[in-house]
């Protein structure tokens, strides 16, 4: 009890005298209105929601309920929410916060998010919370706007970012968190300079790579909760993780981080389709790509794997990357080839995705591709078919993303993306994907796929994997999208399966693998080996689940 | 899973039309589930956010036009003309905080119709909310009396008072006697009772809060421990401080609103 700190009203005294001899008084009505108001909203369990009454106007998902009531209750308002992409990150953040400041516990509060996603935020807060958030300006006064919405790129500038760190924030929310997994960067300083009473980090990736990372996410949330920087490092960092190590940690980690799944949450509903679409070079095409692979027999396999994933996005892909090579050699022995590559006819996957287009009537639909210069052939392409459609990237200008997000619903059937698209956007009124190509890491796929399977979303989905049969994409394919069944089985899994595997990311495996076969067969039984070994830490991580 | 109803009950109609009527404002319900509300000029100004119109208008030595808001009570109803108010709504937020900002403070009469000489005894009233604020938090209200003729304390003075008359003038053939406890040390009588009460409760959720303060503490130390970086010193202590402010176990107990009645000497017998 002495412990507790009490404090008492030492103003009413004053305040009362001083209204009376100024008879600065109000009427019994209203008087009795101002209690009978308190009445209603005070808080007097320290558990039960409140904001549920606040906000009628909205249907919250029980997996969300339950989530701010986690965070709430026993995480004590610092929590990791690593909900599977389109479960609904926002909207549980926004609860909280909501929660908080229903409470009175968070007066102000910090939200940094990718930069076009800030006005976003900022409708969601206000739409559905009633939370008015302004998007930090300079001249920003803090007076007027205690909940404001900003990048972590431009808050860490001068002079922003000394005001900042000057504030005390009741709360600090951070989206796309796990851009702050290293410790070594400006932004995750920033972050864990940040004074803050509760935080929220979101992300649907909390470890892609490195076991180490989410001790970086955790220490800004809890330092010390995970040990040190060297202990912990010691006990899991480069070794092998054993098991029984990784079950403790695992346990550790829950008590931090919620991670919703989307065949946990009712959105399960919504069907999710995949079809792959396989597709055959012309023999032209076919041709010219068979000379290009021998043609680059003699340059670095990193080499040869870029430009042959080129030539099967695009004529204009590849041959604009063998113009900028930087190696010399290649540049002089390539003219020859890049003749042959420059009179090919139109790409087969362009005739293919037009013709899925022209299927689906007037469905909007998304198309992801993984070079810009494909995104130029494919946008002209369209056109040439009388399809509409928008090219979106990211490094555009806040606003300007919001702007074609626009244009796409009202006005084009497609939108056309490269990688960068893939992050932040919401575009749950569409309900089909084409995965013009394939990303070599079934996250971002998921990412991709987000953007449509998500909160929100009511009709089943379609995603479309485009594949070229006899090139490389027909390893990956078969490789990562059917064997691996990324969809159904391990995909919640796999950050930890990598973790075990001490493997940094999927792609470099992969790559590393091509680099080091000398044949196709070769290749095709490491990955083989691979997929094995992850399926078998699959299914062991399924039992400890089952039996814990 | 949509409104939870075991909280939070008030009525709002009925709350609407009493905080327009207290302000002079005429309300018209031409049918169930939507109020319309003639604004005056002092509640334009209050509610409606146009400080240039009126400002202007007062400028060119105009009348001005206080505007006529459309409450929407039932959400089936939303498509029509008009605000849709609920619970959670920002309208009613701002309704609240003018209230908070205004109706603190009262001193009031008894409103009698007697025909002989009638002592009316004067009443500290205190509205007192507590709030336990660790990990997490909660709130207690309390209304409280204090005759200050003879101590009396009444517990749910309100509740007591829920059918009461009172006015800001005195009543004919009313009077009133001046305090024997004077207000100041009524009020601590109050407060001394507040804290007895906090006393005895049940301070699990404070031991709670103690015992993960100290865990985070002890954490933040074993991070810091093999950190040489030069401002290791400066990160820890902001580090304690953002546990502090999260886990420090705190009790505050303010007034909501108060003030002066003055009562009949029989109150609360009714």
């Amino acid at each position: 009890m002495s412990k507790i700190i009490i404090q008492k009203d030492d103003q009413f005294l004053e305040q009362l005298n001083d209204a009376i001899a100024k008879n600065n008084l109000t009427d019994w009505e209203l008087f009795k209105l101002h209690y009978q108001m308190k009445e209603a909203t005070a808080a007097r369990d320290f558990n039960e929601l409140q904001v549920l009454s606040y906000l009628p106007h909205v249907t919250f998902l029980d997996h969300q309920i339950k989530t701010a009531k986690t965070v709430m209750q026993e995480m004590n308002g610092r929590a990791i929410l690593a909900d599977e992409v389109g479960l609904g990150k926002t909207i549980e953040a926004g609860l909280i916060l909501k929660e908080y400041m229903i409470r009175g516990l968070v007066k102000n509060a910090l939200l940094l998010v990718p930069a076009s996603l800030v006005n976003q935020w900022i409708t969601e807060l206000h739409d559905k919370f009633y939370i008015p958030a302004a998007s930090y300006r300079k001249n920003y006064n803090w007076d007027d706007h205690p909940i404001f919405v900003t990048s972590i790129d431009l808050a860490k500038r001068e002079p922003h970012r000394e005001n900042i760190l000057n504030l005390n924030f009741d709360m600090v929310i951070i989206d796309e968190a796990h851009k702050l997994k290293n410790h070594k960067t400006l932004n995750y300083s920033f972050a864990r300079s940040l004074k803050k009473k509760y935080c929220l980090l979101l992300t649907a990736t909390p470890i892609q790579n490195r076991i180490i990372e989410l001790f970086n996410l955790v220490s800004i949330l809890k330092p010390g909760y995970l040990g040190n920087y060297e202990t912990f490092t010691e006990k899991f960092g480069n070794k092998k993780t054993e098991n029984l190590q990784d079950t403790y940690l695992n346990k550790l980690i829950q008590k931090v981080m919620v991670r919703n799944r989307r065949k946990d949450t009712l959105l399960k509903d919504v069907e999710r389709n995949v079809h792959s679409v396989w597709i055959n070079f012309s023999a032209e095409e076919q041709k010219v790509y068979n000379e290009l692979n021998d043609f680059l027999n003699s340059f670095s396999s990193l080499s040869k794997i870029t430009f042959l994933r080129e030539l099967c996005s695009s004529r204009e892909a590849c041959y604009l990357s063998l113009q900028n090579s930087k190696n010399e050699r290649l540049k002089q022995a390539s003219e020859d080839i890049m003749n042959k590559i420059a009179m090919l006819p139109h790409h087969i996957k362009a005739k293919k995705l037009v013709e899925l287009i022209k299927q689906f009537g007037d469905e909007k639909v998304i198309v992801f591709t993984e070079y810009r210069a494909s995104q130029y052939y494919l946008q002209w392409y369209l056109q040439q078919h009388n399809i509409t459609s928008v090219a979106f990237r990211g490094g555009l200008k806040r606003g300007r993303k919001d702007w074609i997000r626009q244009l796409f619903k009202d006005n084009a059937q497609v939108f056309l993306a490269t990688e960068a698209g893939g992050e932040g956007i919401n575009l749950q009124f569409c309900n089909y994907i084409i995965n013009y190509d394939l990303p070599w890491n079934p996250m971002r796929l998921e990412q991709r796929i987000g953007r449509i399977h998500r909160y929100g979303q009511e009709n089943d989905i379609h995603v479309y994997n485009f594949a070229i049969k006899n090139t490389l994409e027909e390893h990956i394919m078969n490789l990562l999208y059917d064997k691996i069944d990324v969809f159904e089985r391990v995909i919640g899994k796999l950050d930890k399966i990598l973790a075990t595997l001490q493997i940094s990311s999927l792609e470099d495996e992969f790559m590393h693998i091509m680099e080091n076969s000398n044949s196709i067969g070769e290749m095709k039984i490491k990955m083989d080996n691979f997929v094995s070994v992850v399926h078998e830490l699959g299914d062991q991580h399924n039992e400890e689940q089952q039996h814990g | 899973m949509k409104n939870n109803n075991t909280v939070n009950q008030i009525d709002i109609e009925k709350f609407l039309i009493n905080y327009f009527t207290s302000h002079h404002c005429e309300v018209i319900q031409n049918e169930p589930g939507i109020l319309s509300v003639q604004l005056t000029i002092e509640m334009d100004k209050a509610l409606m956010n146009r400080p240039f119109y009126w400002h202007y208008i007062e400028a060119t030595g105009n009348k001005g036009e206080p505007k006529k808001i459309t409450f929407i009570l039932d959400p089936e109803k939303s498509a029509e003309k008009g605000e849709w108010i609920h619970f959670g709504s920002p309208r009613l937020q701002q309704i609240n905080n003018h209230l908070g900002a205004n109706a603190k403070f009262i001193h009031l009469f008894e409103e009698l119709n007697v025909d002989k000489n009638t002592i009316l005894h004067p009443w500290l009233l205190t509205n007192f909310c507590i709030i336990y604020e660790g990990k997490q938090k909660k709130e207690e209200l309390f209304s409280i009396g204090l005759n200050l003729i003879n101590g009396t304390f009444m517990f749910d003075m309100m509740q007591e008072l829920e059918a009461a008359s009172l006015s800001p003038t005195i009543s004919d053939r009313c009077y009133t006697i001046s305090p024997l406890i004077k207000i100041n040390s009524g009020f601590l009588r109050i407060e001394n009772y507040i804290h007895h009460y906090i006393l005895e409760q049940d301070h699990t959720w404070a031991s709670d809060s103690l015992q993960l303060l100290q865990e985070e503490i002890a954490m933040i130390h074993h991070f810091y421990e093999n950190n040489d970086e030069e401002n290791k010193q400066e990160e820890l202590e902001k580090e304690l401080e953002d546990i502090h402010a999260r886990l420090q176990p705190k009790i505050t107990y303010k007034v909501i609103n108060g003030g002066l009645l003055y009562l009949q000497e029989t109150f609360p017998k009714k």
